[in-house]
């Protein structure tokens, strides 16, 4: 095994972390979302029924597809930085999300709830072309600059 | 600073933080703090052509006739009956009144504004209601139409309809989505209440199985006004989510109406908010479903003087 595929192993294994974690919060959400409809007396919110699937798609679909598609590029610098905007936007979406369901449920509203959302794909649209970026650089590094 | 937010998990903390402030700023914002807009001036004079006729409270309240269920003077006649109906005990009120002056709102604390809460039955003994229910909890959104005794507090259009009490005591409907307050004759509106939907319309019912309030399903305690005629209205509260009494569809409550005789129905905030609240007493059983006891709310119906 070379030094090439050891890392490449450990960056699968990172990428696998993070899926993990999306998988869990997806999952949480869904929960989440259970528990709450227990005590809505029948009333549901879509968006909050659904708030499970930014966490699923966004994030674990996501990290699974780049795992296997895209390994090397958790090296890359800018990765860190498109790693943190990403996933936060993924957060806020998400609660969100659930601030919406809560309002809908309750039959109330907030004038704060666009600004979530609003920083959701504000976070979200520079994390992809960040991540846009980084593909660009990937496809013209070597496999040297991948192992470093 | 920069190292430090590269780190991992150092941005994941801060951000954490921040969203985590962020979101019970915004719950504390839409459920608790309150927000004092306008103080109410009471002035309860109805722009009537009839106004000189209109009776002071000077000869208000002669000779009453009062009962646990019932309140009769010159100017307002009130029965209340309770009946079982589809599983539910339902409070039917039915009040004559001499003049739409008497058919009152009243708000929390006196002040229109956003989160300010008082139980239905608090409000009602500060505006000495002979009778009163909970109205269409304006306070709890920031859209709506709220005309309330004469006086225009909210033009901010919903999707909703909303129950429109003209001076002369007369119900009608009208879609906020279609109509806004420009094109109104203010002037001529005593109350404006939004909440829905209509129940009855002209005569018909207009809801059916599948109606429902966009933030309440089925079975459920429930808080609603008709009218059989200007100044004569029934107004009906069911208790509910309990085993005794599960609560009314809204086409249930419907057909209570149409069987009162009404012809205009229209359904005000129920749930936990449901209360009839009758001589100094809350005469349902108020229940959010987990405990007894009435939830605070941003206005009542009432009648009185």
């Amino acid at each position: 095994m070379s030094i090439l595929d050891t890392r490449m192993d450990d960056n699968k294994y990172r990428y696998g972390k993070t899926v993990i974690v999306f998988l869990l919060f997806s999952a949480f959400a869904f929960a989440v979302n259970k528990v709450y409809s227990l005590f809505g007396h029948g009333v549901k919110s879509d968006a909050m029924t659904w708030m499970f699937l930014y966490p699923l798609i966004l994030g674990g679909l996501f990290y699974l597809l780049i795992g296997f598609l895209l390994p090397g590029m958790i090296c890359f610098t800018g990765y860190r930085l498109f790693y943190n905007l990403y996933n936060s936007g993924i957060a806020v979406f998400t609660i969100g999300s659930l601030l919406k369901g809560i309002f809908e449920i309750a039959g109330t509203s907030s004038p704060y709830l666009k600004l979530f959302f609003m920083t959701g794909y504000v976070m979200i649209g520079a994390g992809v072309l960040i991540f846009v970026i980084l593909i660009l650089n990937y496809k013209r590094s070597t496999p040297k600059e991948l192992t470093k | 600073m920069k190292q430090f937010l590269f780190k991992p998990y150092s941005w994941a903390i801060i951000f954490s933080v921040l969203l985590t402030g962020a979101t019970t700023y915004v719950l504390l914002d839409t459920f608790v703090i309150p927000k004092s807009i306008v103080k109410v001036i009471v002035d309860t004079t109805v722009n009537t052509e009839a106004d000189t006729d209109a009776p002071s409270t000077e000869d208000s309240e002669s000779a009453q006739i009062l009962t646990d269920t019932s309140y009769q003077d010159d100017n307002i006649k009130i029965n209340i009956t309770t009946e079982k109906a589809d599983d539910t005990t339902v409070y039917i009120a039915d009040i004559s009144i001499t003049d739409i002056s008497y058919l009152k709102t009243a708000l929390a604390n006196d002040t229109y504004g956003r989160n300010i809460k008082e139980a239905t039955s608090e409000i009602a003994e500060n505006n000495q209601a002979i009778f009163a229910i909970n109205g269409d909890f304006y306070g709890f959104r920031d859209y709506g139409y709220v005309l309330r005794n004469g006086t225009l507090y909210r033009d901010t259009a919903g999707a909703a309809e909303d129950l429109v009490i003209d001076n002369t005591g007369d119900f009608s409907i009208l879609d906020e989505s279609e109509t806004s307050t420009d094109s109104l004759n203010l002037s001529s509106i005593w109350q404006i209440l939004s909440f829905g939907p209509a129940l009855v319309k002209e005569g018909n019912v207009v809801v059916d199985n599948t109606s429902e309030v966009s933030r309440s399903m089925s079975s459920n305690p429930r808080t609603a006004i008709g009218m059989i005629s200007p100044l004569h209205y029934v107004i009906i509260v069911s208790d509910g989510r309990t085993e005794e009494s599960t609560g009314l569809s809204l086409l249930e409550l419907a057909d209570l109406f149409t069987k009162q005789g009404c012809i205009e129905a229209y359904n005000l905030d129920g749930g936990g908010s449901s209360t009839m609240y009758f001589n100094g007493k809350v005469v349902n059983i108020p229940t959010d479903g987990r405990t007894f006891g009435e939830r605070e709310v941003s206005d009542i119906v009432y009648i009185g003087y």
